[in-house]
């Protein structure tokens, strides 16, 4: 709400306030005042009498305000966060919106109904250096069953869950994984108070909130496919391609890769076939010739067969494998 | 007072000084009290019930009473009573028999007729939040009168 909608609801709700639960009214949620304030009133009067002005003051009553448990929390990632088989990171919004400080316990749930995949939460993490991004070894890992540290009113704290991939998952599929917080002093019912619990020594008391709320964070699977086409073109003594003793063969391996991401060490092998023999020299690699040796290059080639690493191979790439054979 | 008095005598007439002394300076006695409004529901039918302002938290309705009463034999006139609103509540509606002050009780009117200057010094119209003091006006009040003044706030 803008500020000028605020003081609209506000008088709206006070001229209807008496049918509203007090504790829910939504303009507790602006800058509530700190738990343990006193809030102190004193009326004075003055008259007149025998001529003279006169005033005084009543006695002052005095009423601590105790400690209203409230959170928000959100994902903080402005786009599905990408997952291969390796790790991804979500990260979250938790806001303290009670009224003293206040810790929470996190709860990561990669099993949201509709998920076409479940990621493997291997640990939430708080952002522990306040540089937004998850330091692995630097961020501060919260065990199971800790909770964040305190956060003040009206303080974020920047929260990392870290999952990883399943076997399985499909390109471009989405999969949620829902994160919970809940106050540590306690959550529940609105208006739930908690005797003594609050800051100060106060009570504390649920607010609108629950003291508990929770948030998705969305993952995207990047998996990288492969699909091999096997080709053989015959090119026999006579000028033909008759599949003749002396007849050459050129093998042509082409690699596709689709979905999206990269596939690691990709590599490439083929056996030479039965009856036919390499015809040395002939290996290439994307029309780059490879030696046969088992040196520096991709690729080696022997009597038995051919054995090509690719290496990493991004998605929309194509890599092709060449080699003859002589027919016997 | 005379130290060679007896005890008793002294004790008297250091009484009797008092009470002429309370009464001369007090005619008129204001008790202050706070109750927070809360809503109960019972057999589907929600009411507003008052209750001792044990836990009071952010967005709770308080009701302030100052009880007023001329304890004297004589009349007073112009009897006037402000209370500065404390910081940690505003004032919940704007209800009749006060007048309202948006300046630290310097000048008191209707809301509606009070303005306040934002952050750049353009005046706008005051807001139930803008109010710091409230003030009721009794032209008069006979002897043995008494009354109670009353606004609803809530806390910030």
């Amino acid at each position: 709400m803008t500020y000028a909608q605020t003081r609209i609801a506000i008088s709206l709700a006070a001229t209807a306030a008496v049918l509203a639960a007090p504790a829910l009214c939504p303009e507790a949620r602006a800058a509530s005042v700190a738990a343990g304030t006193l809030i102190e009133n004193t009326a004075s009067a003055s008259f007149s009498a025998g001529g003279t002005t006169r005033t005084v003051d009543s006695n002052t009553v005095t009423v601590k305000v105790d400690e209203l448990l409230d959170v928000a929390l959100a994902s903080k990632d402005s786009a599905p966060v990408s997952i291969a088989g390796g790790s991804a990171v979500l990260a979250y919004q938790l806001t303290n919106t009670g009224n003293g400080p206040e810790a929470f316990h996190l709860t990561a749930n990669p099993a949201v109904s509709g998920n076409p995949f479940t990621a493997v939460v291997t640990a939430i993490a708080w952002d522990s250096n306040g540089n937004g991004v998850y330091d692995a070894g630097i961020d501060t890992v919260l065990a199971s069953g800790t909770a964040t540290p305190s956060i003040d009113q009206d303080k974020a704290l920047t929260v990392f869950v870290v999952v990883t991939g399943p076997g399985g998952m499909t390109d471009a599929q989405t999969s949620k994984v829902n994160l919970a917080a809940r106050a540590v002093t306690g959550s529940g019912t609105p208006g739930t108070a908690f005797a003594g619990k609050g800051q100060g020594g106060g009570d504390a008391v649920v607010g609108a909130s629950g003291a508990d709320a929770d948030a998705d964070g969305v993952l995207v699977a990047s998996v990288a496919t492969v699909a091999l086409v096997k080709s053989a073109t015959i090119a026999d003594p006579f000028g033909g391609s008759q599949p003749v003793p002396g007849a050459s063969v050129t093998y042509t391996l082409v690699a596709t890769i689709g979905g999206s991401g990269a596939i690691g060490d990709l590599r490439l092998t083929d056996v030479i076939p039965a009856g036919t023999s390499y015809t040395a020299g002939t290996l290439r690699l994307d029309a780059a010739t490879l030696s046969d040796a088992a040196d520096g290059d991709a690729g080696k080639a022997s009597a038995s067969g051919i054995d090509v690493l690719v290496g990493t191979a991004a998605a929309g790439s194509t890599h092709t494998v060449t080699f003859n054979v002589t027919i016997q | 007072m005379n130290r060679h008095l007896p005890a008793s005598l002294s004790a008297l007439a250091f009484s009797l000084a008092l009470s002429v002394a309370a009464s001369a300076a007090e005619p008129v006695s204001l008790k202050g009290d706070v109750q927070v409004e809360r809503t109960v529901t019972a057999n589907g039918t929600t009411k507003t019930v008052l209750a001792p302002p044990t836990t009071v938290v952010p967005g709770d309705r308080l009701l302030f009473t100052t009880r007023y009463s001329n304890d004297g034999d004589k009349p007073v006139d112009s009897f006037v009573v402000t209370n500065p609103l404390p910081a940690p509540v505003r004032l919940a509606a704007e209800e009749a028999g006060y007048e309202v002050s948006v300046d630290g009780g310097r000048t008191f009117g209707r809301l509606a007729a009070l303005t306040v200057a934002d952050a750049a010094g353009v005046r706008r119209a005051a807001q139930l939040e803008d109010v710091t003091h409230i003030r009721w006006t009794l032209a008069h009040l006979a002897p043995r009168a008494s009354g109670a003044l009353e606004y609803h706030a809530v806390v910030r």
